[in-house]
């Protein structure tokens, strides 16, 4: 039973990343707090255009996600229906912003309070 | 030893993890909440046999049809296939001993009690007035019925649709016998695996949702309440993102159901396989994105309408290709007329109808027209009634003799599943009129000129009652005196009629290998065709 | 009745075959639990991002009282115990039980401070009458006429009256949100929905404003509280792993409880990485950028 395992999943499989990959993707997910905890006092919507601010959050936001979905979680190694499972989460919930915000984006004023 | 003689004890039910024994356990409690549902419709149907509100005052009639609502969409119609009839053969027909996740699959029921047993005491101690939908802000803000414990029953109950589904997901993926491949799954499979996907990714949403509202009626922060700040429309977007998917969380199923019917009845295989098992998928994926239209006069933006609107059309084509499929399936079929073929049978007219009247709903025009009034509830009870019940139906019958071991009696069933057709349409054909006359829902009094046609809808309500009581007591009736029902009846190349009716505990002695296609019906799977035939006629 | 004739391993449960097909199905169940994990979080995403597109500058006046310091440490908080929680499953992948529990308990004790850090987060709302809820807040007694003209309690800390605990946006936070709609109302920023939200027949109404900015701490309270809650049940999912690896269950061949517990760990800490910018940092370049 265990032999037939083991020829599955390789040592090197099992191992994912190892221990000096575990602390590289934890120094990537420092780096974005603190990076997206001192962006934020920028006026970056004066600087670049409005909404830039929370642009930038989010991208570092998604990068760090990302990084813990693929490192932490193992999915990088794992087969295609968990990433289809890992992506689907997210692309339901963007089905559900964006056809709730085409409803909100495209409202005649004055409706919501009047 | 079958899985019914596997012990006796009350602990060996209520603790098992057998799925078939708590497929029946589904069984029972789904019926409760039938009847108790049938029975609130039976008032309202009393309640509107004359013009003026006299059986009921306004306020009850709220409570009884808003109880109506809720127990038959929640406790009936989304766990009654997939718990039932999917718990119990769904792993039966891929081959495996039980589902992936049996300890879950019985915490689902405990939930489902737990959340069915709140809102029955809610429902004791006065019940909600809100309609199903617990629109806000009166939910919120204004009504004083047992909004909040009726609230976390369903919010509970979600639960426990979201563990059937986790639980068929895994099953599907992980525990087919050896060579049952994708494409030789039996479609009831497959439409309970595109369901199962609904559940997961819709319900969520909805226990989100009511999470919400019950914290806006305790605090009253405004966040629905417009007066202050909020949004009452975002209520019903949340609302609907679930419970418009929800509807195919009721119809999938049942087609799945019907699928194995037409196919097995008209001893043919099914015409285009793929087509129904990815339009299953189709409109579990489409489901999500038409839930607009059922605000399309609430105030959200024309735009946004439109887009509903467009989307609603799309939805319907899947929905058309099984249709299609299953017509095509009957031609040259050597069709017999058994019960549960009657109820497809009838599924397919009455489908067809629901089907077709949500189309003139989802045009926005039309809809502005036909809103809120009788046409929209002529128009789900066909979907919900004609659609799920009539799959439920056909399927306790057709599998009745798999899981109880026992045969019901034939002619009793064709009998009542010709009453719950002729009661059917004769309930809802004349609140289609109605509602194109202009007579709103949720309303006890009416104008005097509608009556004639409130009359036939209540006369067929009691035929329909009359054809839904009867399988009640002849399938009773056939648990105690039934004849003993051989391991395949019917004849047919299923997995689940290779095993002995009442299945053991682990279904198969040992793991099934599977060498051929779904529905392939021919004498190398050892069934005799002529044999078949031969019986079908000696039936007639 | 099954014969098992085949060599059974323990931690095998009766309905699969092999050890492979049970890890299988638990991985993907677990997945599928979290997809409906992030289906449940994103209805309240959702409403925040309806509500802050509605009214940006009163979310960003509501962020702006939060305190980004804590949000932040409890960020790097979790993320250290997101770590120890990866490394939990790498050790356990080994069966080096020493390390797992020394790991778990780790996982724990940051569990814990980022609770606890909550919990400093919160009393400071609930002093400062921040809790959406009515009668959930401090209930502070109005003072004699002379002490309220100042606005100061008895121990010299600013409070306004609010005998029945009610939600309250004044002082120095009102003054700050005020400055924040104003300066975007002259430069035309605002939507005419934003402008009708705060603006009484041309005047800034407070009431109004508190009522936006009330809408921003009630989407704080639910989104966070419902991520403590996670995490709570998180610390539950803990204990059981600690005593299970404490007895050596966990080897190579088996260690997938370890594993799915772990995607239950990071998929908490996937949500506050979204929580902490949309919530915290929102306004903060009002206060700190571009010379206002």
């Amino acid at each position: 039973m265990a032999e037939h395992h083991d020829i599955e999943h390789t040592e090197a499989h099992k191992e994912h990343i190892g221990l000096p990959g575990y602390f590289a993707v934890f120094g990537v997910l420092v780096v974005g707090t603190i990076l997206t905890y001192f962006v934020a006092t920028i006026d970056l919507d004066s600087i670049l255009f409005p909404g830039a601010n929370t642009l930038v959050a989010l991208l570092i936001a998604f990068t760090k996600m990302t990084c813990v979905i693929l490192f932490f979680m193992h999915v990088y190694w794992q087969s295609k229906m968990i990433w289809l499972s890992a992506v689907a989460g997210f692309f339901w919930m963007a089905i559900m912003f964006a056809y709730t915000m085409q409803d909100y984006l495209t409202r005649v004023t004055g409706t919501f309070n009047p | 030893m079958t899985y019914i003689t596997n012990g006796f004890t009350l602990k060996s039910w209520l603790l098992t993890k057998d799925h078939k024994r708590i497929a029946l356990m589904y069984l029972i409690a789904v019926s409760v909440f039938f009847l108790l549902g049938g029975l609130y419709a039976a008032a309202i149907r009393l309640e509107l046999l004359t013009p003026q509100s006299d059986l009921l005052e306004s306020g009850s009639y709220n409570k009884v049809f808003t109880q109506h609502g809720v127990i038959m969409v929640f406790f009936f119609l989304i766990p009654a296939i997939p718990a039932v009839l999917g718990n119990f053969f769904l792993p039966i027909m891929i081959g495996a001993k039980d589902l992936a996740l049996p300890r879950i699959n019985l915490l689902s029921w405990y939930i489902y009690m737990i959340g069915g047993s709140l809102t029955l005491y809610a429902l004791m101690q006065g019940g909600v007035d809100t309609g199903w939908t617990f629109y806000t802000p009166y939910s919120t803000t204004f009504s004083n019925g047992y909004v909040m414990a009726v609230g976390l029953g369903v919010f509970i109950n979600g639960f426990s649709s979201i563990l059937t589904g986790l639980n068929f997901i895994v099953t599907v993926h992980t525990m087919r016998a050896p060579g049952m491949t994708w494409f030789r799954l039996p479609l009831f499979v497959w439409a309970n695996y595109a369901t199962a996907l609904v559940m997961i990714l819709g319900t969520p949403v909805v226990a989100i949702t009511i999470l919400l509202l019950a914290l806006e009626r305790v605090g009253h922060i405004g966040i629905f309440d417009p007066s202050i700040g909020g949004d009452p429309i975002l209520y019903q977007h949340l609302f609907w993102f679930y419970s418009h998917p929800a509807v195919y969380i009721m119809i999938l199923p049942s087609m799945g159901v019907i699928s194995e019917l037409i196919s097995n009845f008209s001893r043919k295989k099914i015409f285009g396989y793929e087509f129904i098992a990815f339009s299953s998928i189709a409109i579990a994926v489409f489901g999500f994105l038409v839930w607009g239209h059922h605000m399309f006069v609430s105030g959200q933006s024309m735009y946004a309408g439109m887009v509903f609107s467009f989307l609603t059309m799309v939805v319907a084509v899947p929905s058309a290709i099984k249709m299609f499929n299953w017509t095509a399936t009957l031609y040259k079929g050597s069709v017999s007329y058994d019960t549960p073929m009657l109820y497809a049978l009838g599924f397919m007219g009455l489908f067809l109808i629901g089907g077709l009247t949500g189309l003139f709903l989802g045009s926005m025009g039309l809809n502005v027209h036909l809103t809120d009034t009788y046409f929209i509830v002529a128009h789900f009870h066909y979907v919900m009634v004609g659609g799920t019940v009539m799959g439920y139906l056909g399927g306790i019958h057709y599998w009745w003799s798999k899981m109880t071991g026992k045969l019901y009696s034939e002619f009793w069933g064709k009998i009542s599943a010709m009453l719950v057709f002729v009661g059917f349409n004769l309930t809802f054909f004349p609140q289609f009129i109605l509602g194109y006359q202009g007579m709103p829902r949720r309303y006890a009094a009416y104008p005097e000129e509608l009556q004639v046609l409130n009359i036939f809808s209540s006369a067929g309500a009691s035929v329909l009652g009359l054809g839904l009581t009867l399988p009640v007591m002849y399938l009773t009736h056939s648990l105690i005196w039934g004849k003993k029902a051989p391991a395949n009846p019917w004849m047919l190349p299923g997995l689940e009629w290779r095993i002995p009716s009442p299945p053991p505990t682990e279904n198969f002695e040992s793991t099934p290998v599977v060498t051929w296609e779904a529905y392939e019906f021919g004498e190398e799977n050892g069934l005799d065709l002529d044999e078949a035939r031969k019986r079908d006629l000696a039936t007639v | 009745m099954s014969t098992h004739d085949h060599y059974h391993p323990p931690g095998l449960q009766h309905q699969f075959e092999d050890m492979k097909q049970q890890e299988e199905s638990v991985s993907i169940g677990m997945w599928a639990f979290l997809v409906q994990e992030i289906m449940f979080f994103g209805g309240l995403f959702t409403a925040y991002l309806v509500f802050r597109s509605r009214y940006p500058m009163a979310f960003a006046a509501g962020s702006n009282h939060l305190d980004a310091f804590w949000g932040g440490l409890n960020t790097l908080v979790l993320i250290v115990s997101s770590l120890t929680m990866a490394l939990t499953v790498y050790y356990a992948q080994k069966g080096n039980r020493n390390m797992q529990v020394i790991l778990i308990i780790a996982t724990m004790f940051f569990g814990a401070v980022f609770l606890g850090v909550k919990a400093i987060e919160y009393s400071d709302k609930f002093n400062h009458g921040l809790v959406p809820v009515a009668g959930l807040n401090h209930k502070s007694k109005a003072e004699e006429p002379a002490a309220k003209e100042e606005g100061k309690t008895a121990a010299g800390e600013k409070h306004e009256p609010n005998p029945r605990g009610e939600f309250q946006w004044t002082g120095e936070n009102y003054e700050a949100s005020v400055k924040i709609i104003t300066e975007a109302h002259e430069k035309k920023y605002l939507t005419k929905y934003e402008e009708v939200g705060y603006y009484s027949n041309g005047e800034l109404d407070q009431n109004k404003v508190r009522d936006k900015v009330r809408i921003f701490y009630w989407i704080y309270f639910v989104m966070t509280g419902l991520h403590a809650l996670h995490m709570i049940v998180g610390l539950g999912l803990m204990t059981w792993l600690l005593i299970m690896a404490w007895r050596g269950t966990y080897s190579a061949d088996y260690y997938s409880p370890v594993e799915i517990s772990g995607l239950y760990w990071h998929f908490v800490d996937i949500v506050w990485i979204f929580l902490f910018p949309l919530l915290y940092l929102l306004g903060r370049h009002f206060m700190h950028g571009g010379g206002h």
